[in-house]
């Protein structure tokens, strides 16, 4: 009854959901969300396909041996240039949050999951001299978003003589972005003028998935996902729908040794399909998008894997929303982490350190993530 | 139990970093920005409109507040705004008061008149405020034609010259002896005591001096001594006359023409404007600035260093002359007129306005009206829809569109 309770406490946790923000989610529906836990998080993601507690295949949920749940924090420290100048943010975000376990004494598993699609939090500002009445007046503008799309996954797993693993999911795909532009003048006899408009979006996705171990010391995963499409509707009115993309993934995880694992993946998603929907609503277009990522985990203690592992990774990725039209941004990210699991393995802290580079064309942005995981065994 | 307390400090340790992350950063999300690139939908685009007041809805309407009945009284010499006197008459005097039970003869020692400086131009120097006596019957149907010839030297009571320092306060004269004469009070019976006030100056000026209105009119005070018979007794005694009556008379007055637009004068005049705004404008503009344009017929002219304020209010019940007006403040402005107006007046109601688009049910009417009401110097005539030439009221509004949001 206590664990059911403090599960159930977990997953009504009132936690705002996104990944980190971007001027490259300024465009089309915002930044990527990487649905990933905190233990896959110091590794590059590199461990994403084999994670329990990530959730970019449901076929993951197969390593589960206890009811887990888990929630990430992320702190973003990002330097933004551009032409319009330079400025240094950060931002704090909860990006994945996360129940499962198995069924009993079957060699299934079920879960839930929450986590971020796309963020579109941003505010951006720029001046400018316009002529009102005859005179030049100082204008500030800001332009701001909050919100983005959140993905909620009911997914399950079921092991085949630990042999195979497959498993599948359905997604709701669902959130909105409340937009605010503000202009004020340098001339007080005019008033700021403020206008808002609120974008909702809904839309449902279906997911597979496999792992294949070949002994101890090499699995192969596989997954594909379908997302439909997302209907948008602003301030309450339809006013359109954009084709979502496929989404495939392979991973494959070898043990060096004892105490070092080695990981990497490969992750392509069709972004390209929404980028008739885009471009006929204004925007400046949509590409498909790559990610290869490549990491370790070294355990000193093999007896004790929860005991302070040292994770390292590097990513390579290209992102979907084009700031200037042939120019696909894409980004470059290294990462360090570690972790401690204690309470005879029932709790347990996951940290992780990523530098990120992204640029695209003039535009380019650099920032240190920082990843923190707690993980519950009730 | 050191194991124990090792896992304490783990838990701490663990639960501090947490709480590092996640509140010890102040979020800041502000960048900025390049378009196109980084303006999705755009940038917002400010137009600008200009409404016409409605043909023939635009009135003035007179008799708010009557001449003498405001806060001040007018007095000028040769003043380009008007030339002015000020009539002050005072409650009667009685020849004898009560000692002991019976009424009884008194002789005057002395008196002394009070006036109050409420306001004058401080860039004129040489001041001096005479002060005339004048028939006892003198009313509020007087004219300057009438009281101006009384005002001459045969009738001078006193001069008090007005120190280049002083802008305001209490002025007086005291009159002691054989100059107590001049005041003309006759011997035997109530005595009425009136007084009319001319300025001289270095320059042609104007002064305001206080009136009934405005608890500040002139006082006339006398200092008197009872001789009681029989007793060897005698008392000093003081008797205060406050003023019963007062106004100001104008040279040649302006009268309010029925095609023009006049705000202030005596008695006063304000003016209502009337627009009417679309639905279809207000549903879909975004306000930032409105102004109302009046064009002034003539140079409007102030007393230098004593402004008049133009008052513009939101009209709650379109009902003519006595609407009801906001008390709202953000609905109200308040505009200080130059000593010498010769452009166009600006009024921004933006507010206002703002205030029409959130209620179609709000006449669409502004009322104007200058202060103090019959105690200025000011008189602002404008043009009204029926004089194309000098050009009717007009609402200048600056307005945005709805901003294109990007989809999605």
């Amino acid at each position: 009854m206590r664990r059911a309770l403090l599960v159930l406490a977990l997953a009504a946790a009132p936690v705002a959901v996104s990944a980190q923000s971007s001027q490259f989610g300024v465009r089309g529906l915002g930044m990527p969300g990487r649905p990933i836990g905190a233990r896959a998080f110091g590794s590059g993601g590199a461990f994403a396909m084999f994670d329990p507690q990530s959730g970019l295949t449901p076929a993951a949920l197969g390593g589960l041996a206890a009811l887990t749940a888990g929630f990430a924090a992320l702190q973003d420290f990002r330097h933004v240039e551009n032409p319009g100048g330079s400025q240094s943010l950060r931002e704090t975000r909860f990006p994945h949050l996360s129940v499962a376990g198995p069924i009993g004494s079957r060699p299934g598993v079920v879960g839930v999951s929450f986590s971020n699609y796309t963020s579109r939090d941003f505010t951006l500002a720029s001046a400018d001299t316009i002529p009102l009445r005859g005179v030049p007046v100082p204008v500030t503008d800001t332009f701001a978003s909050r919100g983005g799309l959140s993905d909620l996954r009911a997914a399950g797993a079921y092991r085949f003589k630990d042999v195979w693993i497959v498993g599948g999911a359905f997604h709701v795909i669902t959130g909105s972005a409340r937009l605010s532009s503000r202009r004020s003048f340098g001339d007080a006899a005019y008033q700021a003028a403020r206008q808002r408009s609120e974008l909702s979006y809904t839309g449902v996705g279906v997911s597979l998935g496999v792992v294949r171990n070949f002994g101890k010391a090499l699995s192969v995963a596989a997954t594909v996902r379908s997302d439909g499409h997302v209907n948008v509707d602003r301030d309450s009115a339809r006013v359109g729908r954009i084709d979502l993309p496929y989404t495939f993934g392979l991973g494959v995880r070898w043990r060096a040794r004892p105490g070092l694992e080695l990981a990497s993946q490969a992750v392509m998603k069709t972004w390209s399909a929404a980028n008739s929907d885009f471009l006929a609503q204004g925007g400046t277009g949509a590409d498909n998008t790559v990610e290869v990522a490549f990491g370790g985990e070294y355990t000193p203690d093999p007896q004790r894997p929860g005991r302070r592992p040292i994770r390292f990774g590097a990513r390579y990725g290209t992102l979907p929303f084009l700031l200037v039209p042939g120019e696909q941004p894409h980004e470059l990210g290294v990462s360090i982490g570690t972790g401690i699991r204690f309470a005879k393995d029932r709790a347990g802290i996951d940290l992780g350190l990523e530098h990120v580079w992204r640029s695209a064309g003039e535009f380019s942005e650099r920032a240190f993530l920082f990843n923190v995981g707690v993980t519950v065994r009730p | 139990m050191r194991a124990r307390l090792r896992l304490g400090w783990q838990w701490a340790g663990g639960i501090a970093v947490l709480g590092a992350a996640m509140t010890a950063c102040q979020e800041r999300l502000t960048s900025p920005a390049e378009c196109p690139e980084l303006c999705p939908g755009g940038s917002a685009q400010v137009f600008d409109t200009t409404v016409i007041a409605l043909q023939d809805r635009d009135s003035s309407f007179t008799g708010y507040v009557d001449r003498g009945a405001g806060p001040a009284l007018l007095v000028s010499n040769g003043f380009t705004a008007s030339d002015d006197r000020a009539v002050y008459r005072f409650a009667p005097r009685g020849d004898s008061i009560t000692v002991r039970d019976t009424l009884r003869a008194y002789t005057v020692d002395s008196a002394v008149i009070g006036l109050t400086l409420v306001a004058r131009d401080t860039n004129v120097n040489g001041l001096k405020v005479y002060l005339y006596r004048l028939p006892p019957t003198v009313d509020s149907t007087v004219s300057f034609d009438v009281v101006d010839p009384l005002l001459a030297d045969p009738a001078l009571i006193d001069s008090i010259a007005v120190p280049d320092s002083v802008n305001g306060g209490a002025l007086q004269t005291v009159l002691r002896g054989a100059d107590v004469d001049r005041l003309g009070l006759p011997v035997g019976g109530d005595s009425v005591l009136a007084i009319g006030l001319r300025i001289a100056a270095e320059a042609p000026t104007g002064v305001r001096v206080g009136s009934i209105a405005g608890g500040t009119a002139a006082t006339f005070t006398t200092y008197v001594t009872v001789d009681v018979p029989d007793t060897g007794l005698v008392r000093n005694q003081s008797l205060n006359r406050a003023s019963v009556f007062n106004t100001f008379v104008t040279r040649d007055p302006p009268q309010p023409s029925d095609s023009l637009l006049t705000v202030g004068g005596e008695p006063s005049s304000r003016a209502i404007i009337r627009f009417e705004l679309s639905d279809a404008f207000l549903d879909s503009a975004t306000i930032v600035r409105a102004t109302l344009e009046l064009v002034p017929t003539q140079p409007i002219v102030s007393l230098p260093t004593d402004p008049a304020i133009l008052e513009t209010r939101a009209v709650l019940g379109d009902i003519g002359a006595k609407s009801p007006l906001t008390t709202q403040p953000a609905l109200v402005q308040q505009d200080t007129l130059p000593a010498l107006q010769t452009d166009t007046v600006r009024v921004e109601l933006t507010r206002v306005v703002q205030a029409w688009q959130a209620s179609r049910v709000a006449p669409q009417s502004v009322f104007m009206l200058l202060r103090p009401e019959a105690a200025s110097f000011t008189r602002a005539v404008f043009g009204s829809t029926r004089s194309p030439a000098v050009g009717a009221p007009r609402l200048r509004i600056t307005y945005q569109r709805a901003f294109p949001f990007e989809t999605p």
